[in-house]
């Protein structure tokens, strides 16, 4: 399915929803739909002919082509080393593109001077699979932290960070260190910091990638919340149950390119086709 | 954003970075001490470098008194006024920094005070002595022209015209300049050491928390927001070394002063108190200099975005 590439089509909220009734959808989904902000919008995230090669000739991004519009909730699904990651680290401007270029809310991330790249990713909520937490730093610490780097005043990180914890559910828990949290606390400490400073997109690199089905199921429902007040969410996922229920829409990537772009996809679009399969 | 909340923000920066700065010594406490302990060892040298170059400046200022001043023996019979004549024209020379006219009586009463010519004065038939005028050239370099002119004067003495003697004077300031350079050389080498150490050392504290720095970086921090606590922290680090370089000089100052003098009589060194003051104020700056550096070359390869 090819939208977006050369700007003609765009996803609308009556488009979606659309597709919801027709398909036989469950009650909570439709409901997780309606949550899903205006899909008129313009785009915040579009890739143009985007190509990557590493030095080493590994071509990891063969043209892709993609939009974005605001408040999307997104699933990069494919094989370990298919692209995903590559693509997340262009997001995040970890790596330029090769050839092609990469808008994120109307800045070309190619171009952007590096001096501005702190600003950039102060709009960007980040959670990663290993979390990144701060290991000699309080939960409390590692949520403020955020704010501190941006300057903010002590009692606006206070009540940021207290406010950043409640939504995660780890009130009371300020004063604990990351090695004493479970996996899936400290996902939720990640996911706080990837939020506090109020952004308008997180970038989630196999946020699930560590934790058991119960807590994933839960870290995803903090995601949708997230996506609910208006952040849009692009996560790169190994998670075909979380795909597979939520129904959003899936980019699966395979040897760099994009293989299928579905507005409410699954994670395999035939189960009768194993290869693409997460190994 | 308004000059107030940006001078807030900025305050609230350097207290953050102060504070992380802090924090982060004692936490690597063994990375911290080896950092000190180089840089101690590094000021240290750096330090008896200083002091040494001091000690022999002070003897060759020694002898630079003695060979700045110049005599030049007046002829028996120049008629007096000449010789006021020849002192005005010295005086007003801007290369002389005084000149003292010592008559033929004078000159005698000073041989004969000299105990060690005591004999040879039992000996003297009347006055042999010239009288004299003792000028003192301010810069040594330029005690040879005061000779030249001394020597075209009507009124000099023709068999014996002055105690010049060129090539002692000459030697006298090549040493000096080579002794300088020597020491310059030394330093810039300790110097160079020096940094490398330092980067090296902080360059493993800082590879012990790329983590916290790529963290730092994800989240949006600037680069100078990154590479303040450590800057600050080599700052620190740096003073703290040039304390106890200093504390160790200045207790072995002293007792190496009287040994020396006590080994080599000759060379009149002496222990100089007032010196201490600019040896801690080099210490203390060169320390943080160092500490500074050294952080901001160590942390640059992580720091960059």
């Amino acid at each position: 399915m090819a939208f977006g590439a050369s700007g003609g089509m765009r996803y609308t909220a009556r488009d979606l929803a659309n597709r919801a009734l027709r398909r036989n959808t469950s009650q909570q989904e439709i409901q997780l739909m309606v949550l899903t902000p205006d899909f008129d919008s313009r785009p915040v995230i579009s890739f143009q002919h985007v190509w990557k090669t590493y030095p080493t000739g590994t071509e990891a991004l063969r043209d892709i082509n993609l939009v974005v519009p605001e408040g999307d909730f997104l699933f990069l699904v494919g094989p370990s080393g298919a692209g995903k990651s590559t693509l997340v680290r262009l997001l995040i401007r970890e790596e330029k593109p090769t050839k092609g270029k990469i808008f994120v809310e109307g800045i070309e991330l190619g171009r952007m001077k590096r001096r501005k790249l702190p600003y950039y990713r102060r709009k960007i909520g980040l959670v990663f699979q290993d979390f990144k937490l701060l290991p000699n730093l309080t939960v409390y610490e590692n949520v403020a932290f955020a704010l501190r780097v941006l300057g903010e005043p002590d009692r606006l990180v206070q009540s940021r960070a207290a406010e950043a914890l409640d939504t995660v559910g780890l009130a009371g828990k300020e004063q604990t260190y990351p090695s004493n949290l479970s996996g899936g606390e400290q996902q939720r400490v990640a996911i706080a910091r990837a939020l506090v400073h109020a952004p308008r997109m997180i970038i989630a690199d196999e946020p699930t990638g560590n934790l058991d089905p119960a807590t994933a199921w839960e870290i995803m429902q903090l995601f949708l919340r997230i996506n609910s007040r208006g952040a849009t969410v692009v996560m790169a996922t190994h998670n075909r149950e979380i795909v597979d229920l939520l129904r959003r829409r899936v980019i699966a990537i395979d040897a760099g390119q994009i293989a299928r772009d579905d507005r409410s996809g699954r994670y395999h679009d035939d189960v009768s086709k194993p290869q693409i399969r997460a190994q | 954003m308004t000059v107030l909340a940006a001078t807030m923000t900025m305050f609230r920066n350097l207290r953050f970075a102060l504070n992380s700065a802090w924090q982060s010594f004692w936490r690597n406490l063994a990375v911290s001490l080896a950092a000190v302990l180089s840089i101690t060892l590094i000021l240290v040298l750096a330090g008896v470098n200083l002091l040494v170059g001091h000690a022999l400046s002070q003897v060759l200022d020694g002898f630079r008194e003695k060979v700045s001043v110049i005599s030049i023996n007046v002829a028996d019979g120049t008629p007096l006024p000449s010789v006021y004549d020849f002192q005005q024209r010295l005086s007003t020379d801007r290369r002389v920094a005084s000149v003292r006219f010592i008559t033929k009586e004078q000159a005698l009463a000073n041989f004969t005070a000299d105990p060690n010519n005591a004999v040879l004065a039992q000996q003297l038939d009347g006055n042999p002595l010239d009288a004299k005028l003792e000028v003192k050239v301010k810069a040594l370099a330029d005690v040879a022209a005061i000779d030249t002119v001394a020597r075209q004067w009507s009124g000099v003495d023709p068999s014996n015209p002055t105690n010049y003697q060129g090539d002692f004077v000459n030697r006298m300031l090549q040493l000096s300049q080579w002794l300088g350079l020597a020491g310059v050389g030394l330093l810039a080498i300790l110097v160079v050491v020096s940094v490398v150490i330092v980067m090296n050392t902080i360059r493993t504290a800082v590879y012990h928390r790329r983590k916290e720095i790529e963290v730092m970086k994800l989240v949006g921090a600037t680069e100078w927001f990154v590479r303040g606590p450590f800057v600050i922290e080599g700052v620190m680090t740096g003073l703290i070394a040039a304390s106890i370089a200093l504390a160790l000089l200045v207790i072995a100052y002293p007792p190496a002063v009287a040994q020396f003098r006590s080994d080599i009589a000759f060379i009149p060194l002496s222990y100089d108190p007032t010196f201490i003051s600019s040896l801690a104020r080099d210490l203390l700056l060169g320390g943080a200099l160092l500490g500074a550096l050294g952080s901001y070359i160590g942390v640059r390869r992580y720091v960059r975005l």
